[in-house]
């Protein structure tokens, strides 16, 4: 099949539309650095923190989308194990880097059998994950409000008064995370040009990212691209498709039990009843923000993503006082922005998947007239 | 049979792989779990001996900052793990400078213990100078107030 011509201003075109979420971002950040006042020092500090908390999150929803179920909304179920694997590690008094391990063997199980749940449900909804899987975090959140609100004291035995609210059941709204209060990070924390970077945290960020790309190039990583390709195409290969997508989702639902722990290990506080709802929109808005889609994310995306994202996270409420004299509108700002992005990818993945089809008419068109041609 | 056997080996190696995650999580649970560690500096009396809270000493517990108690004073050290190692320096009446290492093993169940620094320094029986604690909680406040104590200081005490 021949090629089709392309202007430039067509090309150019089409690489300012497949970055254009990235690019918007930088033009904000740009304006929004200008006018906040922050210090490159300072920036540089926030940065750092924010991407060795945030990224492990974010690249938990590479594998879904490796295996063409769109974005994993329902990385929310592995935040809530996460932190009930935290729970109990703050009420048995568990502390340091061993209460992390501890959180996380905890989270395990509850993350596999909620990705389980999770992946057949999206298995009965085939091209419509993403909405389902956000309605799945909305019904799996009310399950966890009753266990903690309710099931845990009288049921789930927790002795600790600091967890416990006052009536005696159910886990106080704010957990204090002392004992696991910046374990990793503070195990290999370094100085560079007068910064402090957790060099642990990143090397089991990198640790990650090279599983990520093993993962890619192993049997089971295949059989996900060849799913996400076609799913028709990859039965007939032999792939169990269903399956396949099923490990998708458990094993992305686990990496987020785990990244929302080393999250909170940091901010060194859970928000019992909303951490895990607020996790799963930003680490969604972040990674597309860095560029990618519904069907196609990378690495790459994820630091980028992160990158800018927390970037404008940070400037936007000082931005908005020295514009407006109100921090409270960069708060809004961000807020919608987030929501914003999310819709924005969405509305620009469907226009792309419109003009790609197009394309391919056109593509076809192409061939037929060039043969023709051939033949006079 | 070949795919039973296949299946079997799975299914073993699937076992080994969960006891060892169970394993690692008792042994982060040990190796994890944080006790508070009382230091007491008052006098204190076994065998009908009254061992006298020091005027000054220094307590060092697993190698970490040394803290300075005076009489009755009580500190804390929040600690991981089962084996501890307590340091107490004090001065006797000639000024003459003793340092008491001591080992010691806290119970996994026990939240918190009081180690009694007079009783270290003297060299008694474990059991006498490391006794389990309970915080006092609305629901056990005891009832009579604890007699007070006037200590008798050393080393001022010629």
């Amino acid at each position: 099949m021949s090629e089709l011509r392309e202007t430039k201003g067509e090309k150019f075109f089409n690489i300012i539309e497949k970055n254009a979420v990235s690019i918007l971002f930088l033009i904000i950040c740009a304006v929004g650095i200008a006018f906040s006042g922050y210090s490159l020092g300072y920036l540089g500090q926030e940065i750092i923190t924010r991407v060795a908390r945030n990224s492990f999150l974010i690249i938990s929803l590479l594998i879904p989308i490796m295996a063409g179920m769109g974005l994993n909304f329902g990385m929310t179920l592995g935040a809530m194990a996460g932190q009930i694997g935290l729970i109990f590690i703050s009420d048995w008094g568990i502390a340091g880097i061993p209460g992390m391990v501890l959180a996380m063997i905890i989270s395990t199980p509850i993350s596999a059998l909620l990705g389980w749940l999770c992946g057949k449900i999206l298995n009965m909804a085939k091209g419509r994950e993403m909405v389902t899987s956000y309605i799945i975090g909305f019904f799996i959140n009310g399950i966890y409000q009753l266990i903690v609100l309710y099931g845990m004291g009288p049921v789930i035995p927790i002795k600790d008064p600091a967890l416990v609210l006052p009536r005696g059941y159910g886990i106080r709204n704010t957990v204090n995370l002392i004992g696991i209060r910046r374990a990793l990070d503070d195990v290999l924390a370094i100085r560079v040009f007068g910064l402090s970077v957790p060099l642990m945290t990143f090397i089991v960020i990198a640790l990650l990212c090279l599983f990520m790309v093993w993962f890619k190039k192993s049997k089971l990583g295949q059989d996900m691209r060849a799913v996400g390709q076609d799913m028709e195409v990859a039965r007939a290969a032999g792939i169990r498709v269903e399956h396949t997508r099923i490990v998708s989702i458990v094993i992305s639902t686990i990496l987020a039990g785990y990244g929302m722990i080393i999250y909170l290990q940091n901010m060194g506080t859970l928000n019992t009843y909303n951490s895990h709802m607020q996790i799963g929109m930003f680490s969604i808005a972040a990674l597309l923000v860095g560029g990618a889609s519904v069907n196609r994310a990378s690495i790459g995306n994820v630091f980028l993503g992160v990158t800018l994202f927390h970037l404008m996270f940070i400037v936007s409420p000082m931005a908005g006082k020295n514009l407006i004299g109100q921090a409270q509108l960069g708060e809004f700002f961000r807020v919608f922005v987030s929501y914003g992005v999310i819709t924005l990818a969405l509305v620009l993945y469907e226009i792309r998947k419109r003009r790609s089809r197009t394309r391919a008419g056109r593509l076809l068109a192409q061939d037929q007239l060039d043969a023709i041609k051939e033949e006079q | 049979m070949e795919n039973k056997r296949a299946l079997l080996k799975r299914r073993i190696i699937q076992l080994a792989v969960i006891v060892l995650v169970i394993l690692l999580g008792a042994v982060m649970f040990v190796v994890g779990k944080e006790h508070t560690i009382l230091l007491d500096n008052k006098s204190i009396e076994s065998g009908g001996v009254t061992y006298n809270a020091f005027q000054v000493v220094e307590v060092q517990v697993d190698g970490r900052d040394k803290l300075e108690l005076g009489p009755r004073d009580r500190d804390k050290e929040v600690v991981m793990g089962q084996r501890h190692k307590v340091t107490v320096t004090y001065f006797d009446k000639y000024y003459e400078e003793h340092v008491v290492v001591k080992k010691f093993k806290v119970p996994i169940s026990q939240k918190m213990v009081l180690i009694s620094l007079p009783a270290v320094a003297a060299e008694l029986d474990q059991s006498v100078w490391l006794t389990n604690y309970e915080a006092p909680t609305l629901l056990n406040i005891p009832k009579d107030e604890e007699p007070i104590v006037s200590d008798d200081l050393i080393p001022l005490d010629f």
